[in-house]
């Protein structure tokens, strides 16, 4: 079964599976672990969240991953893009390999692992268990809070990569994460797992960077658990790849649990940004907001499904969902499908959602001023998005998809010229 | 042709197929005031879109020139290069984009690198003294959430801050409380006396004397149905602060009869 060192086995299938342990050892999930995802990978369905919509062009469906050199052959030597302030090292803050993690930090990894994530119910985190390929542990104990962002980082260098990263934060700490996804030129498949789990009264702040290479294929399941009077931002700039698939779930498990979500993607050339948001009310209290801004330019596609659960338990639940939608060029297509679900009857939810151009009277009202058209144009849409990027934390990260939005506006009006 | 001032001749325009405008002549020289006054729906705002470039106001015939150059078939932002100015009666929202961005964007586009950050901070603060506004304004979204006044104040804060060779009011003082038209009032007269602002030729566009008071006018004109139908001296706003334009319009329908 298993294949000759050196020669690559393609597709996700068993065999396939059978080789990266034969080649790179169990690592930190387990061989039996591993083939059990895989075994529902195979068996689950692709879930369909619209019924009756227009066919993709990218549809998970027919993701064919026959010919995917699933990991490589040659191990990268230690993908370093992390860092820890000397600050948080002392005062407690743990980042790791998942392999050193285990070693290490066996009690505090295994409490965590799988606490936020249930991957037996969704197709692609079983798939991104049994390939698991990279693996950071991020655990801030109780009562910490660090100043500075903690960043862990992937980049993606072969075929395939397969990120996992859990994040622990004790009670009543407080700290900031980036997530930074990247690839080499190339079609890299991207398949991951983030778990998020937030004690009570901590404040976690998690902001991911997606800019992944323009042929690149991002597949991204995030969950995060929320205790009590505990505060979790999550800030998403879907910005890379040709096609991504993003989805987070939040459950407010507690009284007082909050959870911020926010989304900014921009489709640009034939981009297909598809993002997925759902946050569950599960206890009394518990308070949400999502804000969602896009753009879509060339024959970008985008689509955007808001969920907000409020189970029957959640007496006095709040939560409110904008979604609002920019069409720069008659070939891209935004879909923006907002859906409530409220079991409890003393709730307050909003949702709004609108998808539109730049109005002629505010282009007008610029170029009185002396801006030229293009410029106006490219000044308004950035615009349109800053509720949503003014939430994500630091300068230096706003001003960063600042530039990346910016750039794709410009690059549509060069195309369109 | 090379005759300066802004000069407007045979104007005529439509919007959605009617014929607003239908033939203005007026010429704004160098540092005078002019008060264009009439009633709703004589095509005062017509105008104002028609000389700034409004893509859904058709000129059909006639000339606006600035110093000579003629605007008409320019687009909009190539007008105010030229040094054309309009100060907008309902001012677009433009989420997003702070107050700060939207004037350097704009002072950049007219006058490309002629003021370092540090001068053109110290000149915006100058400014906002001048107008009574807070410094947390410049970094609000334009327009955004903006009362009545505050509006205004931010296309005057505008005009001071481009200096344009000539300015169009268009209805500044509707929907202004006293202290908004006096900062209005106060704002103009400053920059009219300032190092830049000699030069500047102003249309005031209203359909109330009341601004006239705040600043002076050297010629007033009446219009009324696409026509400017009386022009003359500061006197004529009196004229129709004491009797409105029932008069004019009586003395035009005899005149043409």
């Amino acid at each position: 079964m298993s294949a000759s060192l050196g020669i690559p086995v393609r597709g996700v299938s068993r065999a396939a599976l059978d080789a990266l342990l034969a080649h790179l050892g169990e690592g930190s999930v387990s061989a039996a672990a591993r083939y059990d995802a895989l075994a529902r990978y195979e068996e689950l369905p692709v879930r369909s969240v619209v019924r009756g919509g227009r066919g993709w062009k990218h549809d998970l469906a027919k993701l064919d991953l026959s010919e995917l050199a699933a990991f490589p052959l040659e191990p990268d030597p230690e993908i370093d893009l992390e860092s820890l302030s000397p600050a948080a090292r002392r005062a407690g803050v743990t980042i790791e390999r998942f392999s050193r993690a285990r070693e290490r930090h066996r009690a505090a990894f295994e409490r965590a692992f799988g606490a936020a994530l249930d991957t037996r119910d969704d197709k692609f985190a079983s798939l991104a268990l049994a390939f698991q390929s990279h693996g950071t542990f991020i655990d801030v104990p109780s009562g910490i809070s660090i100043d500075e962002p903690l960043v862990i980082g992937y980049e993606a260098r072969h075929e395939a990569l397969f990120p996992y990263t859990l994040v622990s934060v004790g009670a009543a700490a407080s700290v900031t994460i980036f997530e930074r996804l990247a690839s080499v030129a190339g079609a890299a498949f991207v398949c991951g797992v983030v778990e998020l789990i937030v004690d009570e009264r901590a404040k976690v702040t998690y902001a991911v960077e997606q800019r992944t290479s323009p042929d690149a294929r991002v597949i991204m399941t995030r969950r995060a658990t929320v205790a009590a009077n505990a505060e979790l931002n999550v800030d998403f700039a879907e910005l890379g790849a040709k096609h991504t698939v993003s989805r987070f779930r939040a459950v407010l498990r507690a009284p007082g649990a909050h959870a911020g979500t926010t989304a900014v993607f921009f489709s640009d050339g034939d981009q297909h940004v598809d993002i997925e948001t759902e946050t569950i009310h599960a206890a009394g209290n518990t308070t949400s907001d999502v804000i969602v801004r896009s753009a879509g330019t060339g024959r970008g596609q985008g689509r955007y499904v808001g969920n907000i659960k409020i189970l029957p338990e959640a007496h006095g639940a709040n939560a409110s969902l904008r979604d609002d939608a920019l069409l720069l060029s008659k070939g891209a297509h935004i879909d923006s499908i907002p859906a409530l679900e409220i079991a409890a009857n003393d709730v307050k939810a909003f949702h709004g959602a609108t998808v539109g151009a730049i109005s002629d009277e505010e282009l007008f009202y610029a170029e009185s001023r002396g801006i030229e058209r293009s410029q106006a144009e490219r000044m308004i849409a950035v615009g349109f998005f800053e509720p949503a990027v003014s939430r994500f934390p630091t300068d230096a990260l706003r001003d960063e998809i600042r530039l990346v939005l910016e750039n794709k506006i410009s690059s549509k009006a060069e195309a369109g010229a | 042709m090379s005759e300066r001032g802004l000069r407007i001749s045979d104007l005529q325009a439509s919007v959605e197929g009617k014929h607003i405008l239908k033939g203005i002549d007026l010429a704004v020289s160098p540092g005078s005031v002019h008060a264009l006054m009439g009633p709703n729906g004589s095509g005062k705002s017509t105008l104002a879109f028609s000389m700034a470039g409004h893509p859904s106001y058709a000129v059909t015939s006639g000339s606006v020139t600035l110093d000579g150059e003629e605007l008409i078939g320019l687009a909009p932002d190539k007008r105010a290069k030229a040094g054309l100015f309009l100060s907008f009666q309902y001012p677009a929202a433009i989420p997003g984009v702070s107050v700060a961005n939207f004037i350097r964007t704009a002072r950049q586009a007219v006058r490309p690198d002629d003021l370092t950050p540090a001068k053109f901070r110290a000149m915006i603060f100058d400014k906002l003294d001048t107008l009574d506004m807070d410094a947390a304004f410049l970094s609000r979204y334009v327009n955004d959430g903006f009362s009545g006044g505050e509006k205004k104040r931010l296309e005057m804060l505008q005009l001071a801050m481009l200096a344009p060779k000539y300015a169009v009011l268009d209805e500044t003082d509707s929907g202004l409380d006293v202290d908004a038209l006096k900062a209005v009032g106060k704002s103009v007269n400053a920059l009219r006396e300032s190092e830049g602002g000699k030069e500047i030729g102003f249309l005031i566009i209203t359909h109330y004397p009341r601004i006239l008071q705040h600043i002076a006018a050297d010629h007033v004109h009446i219009m009324m149905d696409g026509r400017i139908v009386k022009s003359g001296g500061p006197e004529l706003a009196n004229v129709i602060e004491r009797e409105g334009y029932d008069k004019i319009r009586e003395e035009v329908a005899a005149s043409v009869g």
